[in-house]
């Protein structure tokens, strides 16, 4: 994952060729792919032939970005350093905590406990993991936590009862 | 011409209604926070209202989403003037002179020179959405699968051009985008592609989720990155619109509104695209060149026109094409398809009421913001100060549960996510996210109309490229994609005519 701003050209080497495996397995799949001739259908409307083609033209993009690369020297990736700056580290950090809490609300929280006790401990958990720091800081520990509980229960509530009462969706 | 405005009459009077004028209010207000937050943009927005929205009657939902769409591309104004961060792409222009008014002490007349820009912005798309698209459509009635099929790839191709600033990156995310909707049943033979077994997928990938994701929950990753400290906000002067301002630059109103309308019109290009543009071109004929950048009024009025008068120019090819102009109008689109409202050439022919509905709804959004724009301004520059740390996860609640509120599938809820996190990842390589969506909502016309023209010629492909508009398409995306070689830039260099003197 590249958190820096600029997309070094080895970062775009490495990306191109993941670029080039991709579409060479569409166009594996899709010539792989059942051409219907029991069924009558011809050769322009056997069901690989879109993807087929527009895996092949992924390849080829994948192909020139790899070459557009390696001249600006991605191709190079000895001695390249990949350690991450001080400040691209926090921020990786800070988008892994985050896709930790929405992967575990979203994927394994809703649809397995009652929709506002998932949205209640997700959104106050959110608050108080990304807000601790400032708030002890600033010796405001105990109203964030408060404010962390009441955002968590009021989220709860409202979307539970906008969507159920007011759209008429069932919640997961 | 007065059947036209006859119609345009019962249109407005049909929104008159306390119900819709509520949706009109409440949603340009949604639409107006949405665009002012930095990070959230209004293709996500919209996405996020289209969830919300399904139970409701066809022309009240796309009523809020107009009214949201206009709002959010207005909205967007408030953050480039008070904190220099353009609070959508399409406010990046604004931030050159509405930042150096705010600095200057004059933020409130920033304000107010974005109101206005905006409410003559949407009125100059509107009124050329009610003349260009009855023609337009007529046109359309010409294309056929060939044509369609390369326009699809105009769309994409120009689209992956113009939003980024790589443009093979913005083709691969296209075709991607292309790629993505072919997955599941094909439509001729329901043979299942790419499905792995799966079930759900079989049943393709539905669109608004992964609109959500690649918007809403990829946004929403690439805003955690960084910590926002709390905003503070300076004291501010007036923001009533100087009626001096209008008049004095009423060329550069009409010059950006026409610039906005027509970047609009080409397929997957966008706002932010039209706010440069009109920038560009105010600056070119200003007598004042040197203040652009520096607080100039002409050069904020430039930007702000023509983003907003490119949203009712992007609908037009959403309405006579199905081919949509911007990354938010395809969302727009998606909309309608899901409410049962066939875009396309038919469109004038079967329900001509409707492309006047869209224009009332236009201007319904217009008088919104400018209603908003002359009040509650204390308000909304208050809302920038809730910490994105608030924001976020309740965004996230609302992208999880509108996911899910489609098809009342937790499936779509892992299409969400999975859409967020590929489109995180793109944006992290530099690939623009327009072209993707674009892409995403044109493979279904990319693939029946192939198919269906290589059936019609029996396996030629003659027809492609010799149809007189086929033609035309196909030649102006061979242009597009040559002229990013060098060597095609070197070898037209060399057979200009001066040069070769």
């Amino acid at each position: 994952m590249n958190l820096d701003k600029k997309v070094s050209p080895q970062a775009d080497f490495i990306a191109a060729w993941l670029w080039v495996a991709f579409g060479l397995v569409v166009v594996i799949g899709a010539w792989r792919m059942d051409r219907l001739e029991s069924r009558g259908a011809s050769l322009y409307t056997a069901p690989g032939l879109v993807p087929g083609l527009l895996g092949a033209v992924l390849l080829l993009f994948g192909l020139l970005l790899a070459l557009r690369a390696a001249r600006a020297g991605g191709h190079r990736l000895r001695g390249r350093s990949w350690a991450l700056g001080a400040e691209a580290r926090i921020a990786a950090t800070r988008v892994g905590v985050f896709l930790v809490l929405g992967l575990g609300y979203a994927a394994v929280m809703v649809g397995r406990m009652p929709f506002w006790l998932a949205t209640f401990l997700f959104v106050s958990l959110t608050i108080i993991v990304f807000d601790w720091t400032r708030r002890q800081l600033a010796g405001q520990a105990p109203r964030g936590l408060m404010l962390a509980v009441t955002v968590g229960a009021g989220t709860a509530f409202v979307v539970s009862y906008v969507f159920q009462e007011v759209f008429f969706v069932r919640l997961p | 011409m007065f059947s036209g405005l006859i119609a345009f009459g019962h249109s407005i009077w049909s929104f008159v209604t306390p119900e819709s004028l509520f949706y009109v209010f409440g949603s340009t207000l949604v639409g107006l926070i949405i665009g002012a937050l930095p990070g959230l943009t209004a293709t996500m927005g919209l996405a996020l209202m289209t969830t919300l929205t399904l139970k409701l009657e066809s022309s009240q939902a796309l009523l809020i989403l107009i009214c949201t769409y206009v709002g959010a591309i207005y909205g967007g104004s408030r953050s480039a003037i008070m904190l220099n961060i353009p609070g959508t792409p399409a406010s990046a222009a604004s931030c050159l002179d509405g930042y150096a008014l705010a600095r200057q002490g004059h933020a409130g007349r920033a304000m107010g020179i974005a109101t206005s820009g905006s409410v003559l912005g949407t009125l100059i798309g509107m009124f050329f959405l009610a003349l260009f698209t009855p023609l337009l459509g007529e046109l359309a009635l010409k294309f056929g699968a060939y044509e369609f099929f390369w326009l699809t790839v105009f769309g994409v191709v120009i689209s992956g051009t113009l939003t980024g600033n790589d443009p093979l990156k913005g083709w691969m995310a296209g075709f991607l985008g292309l790629f993505v909707a072919c997955i599941g049943q094909e439509a001729i033979y329901a043979f299942d592609r790419f499905t792995f077994g799966n079930r759900d997928l079989a049943g393709g990938i539905a669109l608004v989720p992964a609109l959500v994701g690649a918007f809403g929950f990829a946004e929403l990753l690439s805003v955690m990155k960084a910590h926002q400290p709390t905003v503070k906000i300076n004291p501010f002067d007036s923001v009533i619109p100087k009626l001096v301002d209008v008049t004095r630059h009423w060329r550069t109103i009409l010059r950006s509104g026409c610039i906005g309308t027509f970047i609009g019109v080409v397929p997957g290009v966008g706002e932010d695209v039209a706010a440069w543009s009109s920038y560009a071109a105010a600056k070119r004929a200003s007598k004042e060149p040197e203040l652009f950048g520096k607080g100039s009024i002409e050069g904020l009025m430039a930007a702000e026109t023509g983003d907003n008068a490119c949203v009712p120019g992007a609908v037009i090819p959403v309405l006579t094409l199905a081919i949509p102009g911007s990354a938010p109008a395809a969302v727009l689109m998606a909309a309608m398809l899901i409410h049962g409202v066939q875009p396309g050439p038919m469109i004038m022919i079967q329900s001509p009421q409707f492309v006047y509905d869209i224009v009332a709804m236009m201007l319904f959004a217009t008088l919104g913001i400018l209603f908003y724009g002359l009040t509650l301004t204390k308000l909304l520059i208050r809302v920038l100060q809730v910490p994105q740390t608030v924001m976020v996860p309740i965004i996230l609640v609302l992208c999880t549960v509108g996911s899910f509120a489609i098809a009342g599938r937790l499936f779509d809820i892992w299409v969400m996510l999975g859409f967020g996190l590929l489109g995180f990842l793109l944006r992290q390589g530099n690939y623009p996210m327009a072209p993707l969506v674009l892409g995403i909502v044109l493979g279904d016309l990319l693939e029946k109309s192939l198919r269906r023209g290589l059936v019609l010629s029996d396996g030629s492909l003659a027809p492609f490229f010799t149809r007189p508009i086929s033609l035309v398409i196909w030649v102006g995306i061979a242009l597009i994609i040559a002229l990013r070689f060098e060597a095609v830039r070197g070898l037209l260099r060399r057979l200009r005519p001066g040069r070769a003197r």
